[in-house]
């Protein structure tokens, strides 16, 4: 018995599938042809620029606006032309939209109580299961609050557990920090993944931040100009981003572009040693992170496996823990380094000083 | 601004004015209090006296003065403003529900239904009559009369539906199919609940036109009058303060209706602030 | 597996339909009210301007085509005098709730910039609208009136010695009636208008060193007109289509296309009266079309 269930489990184990979804306005698409597959009791990010189609993708997905063409499979079944309150697919809104008429504890109550497929009508057992969810969310105290009289994180935490109560196998969260200042933004993702964990449903959660796609993702969607350019757990992500402009949105590579000659790649900065690190990709381009580069005196000689660049200094800025220095190359563009202070003391660049910018060649990233 | 003497001067203006609006009415109500039946319309009150308020309801002795035809005029707008009230509201509601979606051809819908309001009573009053008489249909208030009536409030509550819409956040609606509601019943559950100020403003706003509104009724109604009717037909002969006398009490009456609406809104406002009352005890 | 086969293999046009069905939904929507719009309004206006083309004879309207009540219309001086009339009524109307009612907008709306007075001052202007039209207009007569208040209060004050008889049953009694009676529509949007304006840039021209007037001039009038234009436009539609004011205020010595309007329905002249109604239907549509151009309805509300 055990072993069957487990067999099931592993043949659904794809909570939702994407297949060349579509959507497009007034001719201008949207959705390009979206291919993607999400596990079962997983915490996915979705990542994009604002424009990329993200917030498409998710209202697409719940049914609140039709895709051109394609399939969605949710647990199995095609949804794709289904009404969203037939989808069994949770929502968590930017703005919470909570039900502003109602208190906390009718709004966790509310679809519960009103959904057409298995409403529960005994207040007992609906009062039962709100109160579980109040706990488990963390709202106890604040029940019989009008929405109006709560903070943000409470909000949120509303929306959440209005949400959860109702069981969904997945949940679609559409930038649910971005309304939150920065300290609570912080401390909710971790709830957040806590949260998920406990219920263990699938969150989908679309953020412009690529520190939070990064942070609460086991796995990140990249979406890019209506496509996913890449789907991959945040450390491949982060070590071998799919194409230059995956590399771009992640804020963390310097990039040249140029052409891949025999055993170097050439840039409008000079030829840049290769290493064995290779992306395919149309757009030939050269990446290097930000924290692999060391910064030293002009005069100071590289060592063999080295590549170096020359750059007068700029300006720097602390963040955290690390020094953000930006640099400024021949061509004009701007080269950032990111120094941790916990590997050395911050030093003082002299402003419009020259400097040579050093890395590893094994540690850059060809894309041709 | 800080122009003081501006402002002072202003602020003197706008009182005069509030007199310019009210004053008419001012003299009209106290005209009323002429003494009858002897007593005219003009200055000076020769006796202060309730007479006329008397003989609008029929309680004084038989005089060459006609009562006025109210009693039936009054009982005929009264209904007819309902069945104007919610025929319009429903139709306002619906039709700004339809305008909450982009579609073509919604320019060309929005001008058709604003030019409900837009068109004088006279002409569309004329026109009813000429379709009446070419297709033979008798003219009632309870018919030609009180679809036009309809015509002139539908885009009023259309318009007060589409500035509650457009504050509206769609969002609270997806929520709620998000959580396996139905489209009805969302709209039951939520949406209507949230836009019911802008309903009953509806409501109140087609009420008061239709119960005032004449020059619609004038052509479109046949043989029975309505109460603004009764009073136009005044307008020809000559005038008594009976009729001050009426408008007092009209005057009244509308505030009293003003009056349950301001209550009606406070409590929906009070509703919503009993919750976050009981928090903070 | 067989499940998931055949939904997949369910035809394409799914979103298709989700799209159809939201276009339906529209539809049903609107369907009663622009119905109800077309039978109950256009259909009447299409038959107003069908009849003016009708044969009129003494209490009947035959439906042979004729341009008789036309050519009649606009060779009678009643009828041009009347259109004429009606054109100078409207302008002088227009002019004087603009004149009126500016001062108390821009007092309402800029110098009152405590939320509830404003609000209050507004509400105070509206309370008479809770009146039945006609009976503001009739209040007019004992106000205007050779033993009306205003000649009592002028002769007690030995001002004049005569009661002023041109007060009442008059072109002037007429404009005075309508002025207060139109003088609000003209006041909310303005004030509406005015309301909007950030007092932060009026105090950075006064510390530039502008005075009222210039202040007045390239700021406070420019800003508001949309008001004006949509105050305008309510004032017009309404005056244009009026006759009751004149009925009851001027003694029969103002008729407007409204009233020649009403006198012909009354002598059963149909054709006459629908002539009238076209004139009356052309003017208006050309004062709001003209209007409309300076300002988009729909964007200001």
């Amino acid at each position: 018995m055990r072993l069957a269930s487990d067999w099931i489990g592993a043949d659904v184990s794809a909570v939702l599938q994407l297949k060349n979804v579509h959507r497009s306005y007034a001719g201008v698409p949207a959705l390009a042809g979206i291919d993607a597959t999400l596990p079962n009791d997983a915490y996915v990010s979705l990542l994009g620029p604002s424009g990329s189609g993200k917030t498409t993708l998710l209202r697409v997905i719940a049914g609140f606006e039709p895709a051109d063409g394609g399939q969605i499979l949710f647990a199995g079944r095609r949804i794709d032309g289904v009404p969203p309150h037939q989808r069994g697919i949770g929502f968590v809104f930017q703005n919470f939209a909570l039900f502003p008429h109602l208190s906390v504890r009718q709004n966790i109550a509310f679809g519960l109580e009103s959904r057409v497929v298995d409403p529960v009508t005994d207040v007992k057992i609906v009062a039962g299961r709100v109160r579980d969810m109040i706990a488990l969310v963390g709202l106890a105290g604040l029940e019989d609050r009008a929405i109006t009289q709560i903070s943000g994180g409470q909000k949120q935490r509303v929306a959440l557990a209005r949400t959860l109560v109702t069981e969904p196998s997945m949940v679609l969260l559409d930038e649910p920090l971005g309304a939150l200042d920065a300290n609570l933004r912080t401390r909710m993702r971790g709830e957040l993944r806590k949260i998920r964990e406990r219920c263990g449903v699938t969150f989908l959660h679309v953020t412009g931040s690529e520190t939070e796609a990064l942070a609460m993702g086991d796995t990140v969607l990249v979406l890019d100009r209506g496509r996913i350019a890449q789907s991959a757990d945040a450390g491949t992500l982060y070590s071998r981003p799919a194409s230059p402009d995956v590399a771009r949105f992640l804020n963390c590579f310097n990039i040249f572009s140029g052409e891949l000659a025999d055993d170097a790649f050439v840039s409008p900065v000079g030829r840049l040693a290769l290493g064995d690190a290779r992306q395919p990709s149309a757009k030939p381009a050269y990446a290097i992170r930000y924290d692999r580069v060391s910064i030293r005196p002009k005069d100071a000689a590289p060592a063999g496996d080295e590549v170096r660049i020359e750059g007068s200094f700029v300006a720097s800025e602390y963040s955290g823990a690390a020094i953000n220095s930006f640099f400024a190359l021949d061509d004009g563009r701007v080269f950032e380094v990111e120094t941790h202070l916990s590997h050395a003391a911050p030093e003082n660049y002299e402003e419009r000083g020259r400097y040579a910018l050093v890395w590893k060649k094994e540690d850059s990233l060809v894309f041709a | 601004m800080n122009a003081t003497g501006i402002k002072f001067g202003l602020g003197l203006y706008t009182a005069l004015f509030i007199v310019f609006l009210y004053g008419p009415l001012v003299v009209l109500g106290i005209l009323s209090f002429q003494t009858g039946p002897e007593g005219g319309p003009q200055f000076p009150i020769i006796e202060w006296s309730t007479y006329w308020y008397r003989h609008l309801f029929g309680l004084t002795p038989p005089s060459r003065i006609a009562p006025l035809p109210i009693e039936q005029a009054l009982v005929r707008s009264l209904t007819l403003a309902v069945m104007t009230m919610v025929v319009s509201t429903v139709l306002g509601v619906t039709a700004a529900q339809a305008f909450r979606r982009k579609f073509r051809g919604s320019g060309v819908v929005f001008y058709l239904i604003v030019l409900g309001m837009m068109v004088p009573g006279v002409l569309v009053g004329l026109g009813m009559a000429l379709v009446a008489n070419a297709f033979g249909i008798d003219r009632h208030w309870w018919g030609t009369a009180f679809v036009l009536h309809v015509v002139y409030t539908f885009p009023f509550a259309f318009l007060v539906m589409l500035a509650i819409f457009n504050r509206f956040d769609p969002s609270v609606e997806e929520a709620s199919w998000s959580l396996g509601v139905s489209p009805a019943r969302t709209f039951r559950k939520i949406t209507f609940p949230l836009i019911f100020p802008g309903v009953l403003s509806a409501m109140l706003f087609a009420f008061t036109l239709s119960y005032d509104e004449f020059s619609r009724t004038l052509f479109a109604s046949g043989r029975d009058l309505t109460l603004p009717l009764a009073i136009y037909g005044t307008f020809s002969v000559e005038v008594h303060p009976n009729v001050f006398a009426f408008g007092v009490l009209t005057t009244l009456f509308s505030f009293a209706l003003l009056g349950t609406y301001a209550i009606l809104m406070a409590m929906s406002v009070r509703r919503a602030r009993r919750v976050a009352i009981q928090e903070e005890a | 597996m067989t499940m998931a086969a055949t939904s997949q293999d369910r035809p394409a046009e799914a979103a298709a339909s989700q799209d159809g069905k939201r276009s339906d939904r529209t539809f049903w929507l609107l369907a009663p009210g622009v119905i109800w719009m077309l039978l109950f309004l256009v259909l009447p206006i299409a038959m107003m301007v069908y009849v003016s083309f009708w044969t009129q004879t003494t209490f009947k309207i035959e439906p042979t085509l004729t341009l008789k009540s036309w050519i009649t219309f606009f060779s009678s001086d009643t009828y041009i005098g009347a259109l004429w009339t009606t054109v100078r009524i409207w302008l002088i109307v227009l002019v004087a709730t603009l004149v009126v009612g500016y001062p108390a907008a821009l007092f309402v709306g800029l110098f009152v910039r405590n939320k509830t007075l404003s609000t209050a001052l507004l509400v105070l202007c509206v309370i008479p609208f809770w009146t039945s039209f006609l009976i503001r207009v009739l209040a007019w007569r004992p106000m205007l009136g050779k033993e009306g208040a205003i000649n009592m209060i002028l002769m007690n004050l030995g001002i004049v010695d005569q009661p002023i008889e041109v007060l009442l049953f008059s072109e002037l009694s007429v404009i005075i009636g309508m002025t207060q009676i139109y003088c609000v529509f003209m006041v909310g949007p303005i004030a509406f208008m005015l309301g909007r304006i950030d007092p932060s840039v009026l105090e950075a021209a006064q510390d530039l060193g502008a005075g009222f007037w210039r202040i007045f001039r390239t700021i406070i009038l420019p800003l508001s007109m949309p008001g004006v234009v949509v105050g305008a436009i309510f004032v017009s539609v309404m005056v244009l289509g009026e006759f009751a004011t004149a009925a009851a205020l001027s003694g029969r010595k103002v008729n407007l296309l409204g009233n020649i309007i009403v006198t012909q329905v009354g002598s059963l002249k149909w054709a006459f009266a629908a002539v009238a109604g076209v004139v009356l239907t052309v003017l208006m549509g050309i004062v709001v079309a003209a209007l409309l151009r300076v300002v988009d309805l729909r964007k200001e509300l």
